[in-house]
């Protein structure tokens, strides 16, 4: 400590500063403001970023020379500020201050913001921040999601309509915070990560709806972005319509341009969809269960029914040669019975014929005999040798004399005719 | 696949691998019947998931979670 220089008066140290610090360039500087407040003399404020602030004074009447519009210096006004620093050394009474001496000040423009912007989106996207988020897995059907976004604003009934629209009901953890000011960033970037901690949520919406690009200035804050990156729950952005582009689009999972199409993000299954083809795919394995067992089992019932069937038609077959064969049996019975009569008849006739032809003569001759014999037993040819014959009265024999004596009336027939004769007396019997 | 999907994504994309594989018809009985059983289980697993979200929507605000877990005694 002996080394050091001094000790010096404090009072000629701080002019000292003083003087070092007008001696510094000036510069612009571009920043929100807050905390703005007046006083006859002069008007205070800080300028403010995510990443620090700076005190600044400037003296009202250079301020009225800069003919801002009514109220545009306001708190949450993005400006740009010309001037450098300065030191207020004090005095036995009065308290130093340090502040940036504002020696001419502008609302900040669109090609300002957005000059600012490309560089630090530059910057994200040289240290690759703009990819972890993309490489996350979104679920398709998260049963809960985070939403950031304002408590009152038409971004909010938006998102609703849209996950109404998808068929969703899951449940929506609500974290309000501003979306406009200086308080924005580090009150959104505070709710994502709690939203993040929790672990039933699978996916987080930042939303708010449209504005200019000053509007929109907190969700291109640097702090929050990269918290964004770093997270690992899959953050689905919606700020502003479709022509605005903040940082956080580029480093979330998905950047969209509307609450309605952050719910289709938050949540890409369509359930009323899936229900449907859910039922299709039910349907369809009830038919393939079905159709495997019952073509199957109609098959096997074929194949079952298949030897009966064939023992039914070789059966009927069978039965058909059995009524062929016997019609053929009784056909050929009855032909061989008529060719073996006919055989027979012509055996016979030729048999006949063999015998007719050596016996003839001898039959002949033997029949003569017999003619003979029989003509010479004739009774006409006893008549003819005297003998008579008696008869009754119907012309019958009488064979005995006692017949003729009871007869009474007899008649005699002789060779060539009957006479009538009376029989008288009674039998004379021969002695 | 017997186990339990590890998430709906994942069963979706098995149900139609085996539909496209019942669609084929080259699966025999055994598969055919297997597949069957494993889609249905795989269905009754999505149907249910569907069912968590399909219920009526909550809405629940952070503040108040985190309110509740400041509230709630420390356990131990």
């Amino acid at each position: 400590m002996r080394r050091l220089p001094g000790p010096f008066p404090v009072g000629r140290y701080a002019k000292t500063l003083r003087d070092e610090l007008r001696k510094r360039a000036r510069v612009l500087l571009i920043g929100e403001v807050t905390n703005l407040r007046h006083s006859p003399k002069q008007s205070y404020f800080e300028i403010r970023d995510g990443e620090g602030a700076v005190p600044c004074t400037i003296w009202a009447d250079e301020l009225a020379r800069l003919r801002l519009p009514e109220g545009a210096l306001r708190d949450g006004a993005e400006v740009i500020v010309a001037g450098g620093p300065d030191y207020f050394p004090g005095s036995s009474t009065s308290s130093p201050d340090f502040s940036f001496r504002v020696t001419h000040l502008r609302l900040a423009g669109e090609g300002d913001l957005i000059a600012r912007l490309e560089a630090l989106r530059k910057q994200l996207r040289s240290e690759g921040l703009f990819e972890l988020q993309k490489q996350l897995r979104r679920p398709r059907l998260p049963r809960t999601i985070g939403v950031v976004t304002a408590e009152s604003g038409a971004a909010r009934r938006d998102l609703l309509a849209g996950l109404a629209r998808r068929g969703w009901e899951g449940t929506v953890i609500w974290a309000f915070a501003p979306v406009q000011d200086r308080r924005a960033a580090p009150a959104i970037a505070m709710a994502i990560q709690d939203l993040a901690a929790r672990p039933e949520v699978e996916a987080i919406v930042v939303t708010r709806g449209g504005g200019s690009l000053a509007d929109l200035w907190a969700f291109c804050d640097e702090t929050l972005c990269r918290t964004v990156a770093m997270l690992r729950v899959p953050v689905v952005s919606a700020v502003g319509h479709e022509r605005d582009s903040t940082l956080i689009d580029d480093v979330a999972a998905v950047a969209c341009s509307t609450p309605t199409h952050a719910a289709e993000a938050a949540v890409p299954l369509d359930c009323l969809a899936a229900r449907q083809s859910l039922e299709r795919c039910a349907l369809a394995l009830r038919r393939a269960g079905e159709g495997a067992i019952g073509s199957r089992s109609r098959h096997l019932g074929a194949l079952a029914r298949g030897p009966a069937r064939a023992l039914q038609r070789e059966r009927g077959k069978l039965n058909q040669k059995i009524r062929e064969i016997r019609a053929s049996s009784e056909r050929g019975v009855a032909d061989r019975a008529a060719s073996q009569r006919r055989i027979g008849t012509v055996v016979l006739e030729r048999a006949r014929r063999r015998a007719a032809g050596a016996d003839m003569e001898k039959r002949r001759e033997s029949l003569h005999r017999v003619a003979v014999t029989l003509r010479a037993h004739e009774p006409e040819r006893t008549l003819e040798r005297g003998y008579a014959l008696v008869e009754g009265g119907t012309a019958e024999p009488v064979t005995s004399a006692a017949a003729a004596a009871a007869a009474g009336e007899v008649k005699l027939r002789f060779a060539d005719g009957r006479v009538r004769a009376r029989t008288e007396g009674d039998v004379e019997r021969e002695t | 696949m017997n186990e339990r999907p590890e998430s709906y994504e994942a069963a979706v994309e098995r149900l139609e691998e085996i539909i496209d594989r019942l669609d084929s018809g080259q699966a025999g009985l055994r598969e055919t019947l297997d597949l069957c059983k494993e889609g249905k289980t795989l269905v009754t697993f999505c149907a249910a998931e569907l069912d968590e979200v399909g219920e009526g929507l909550k809405e629940l605000q952070l503040d108040d979670l985190a309110a509740k877990l400041d509230a709630a005694p420390e356990v131990g």
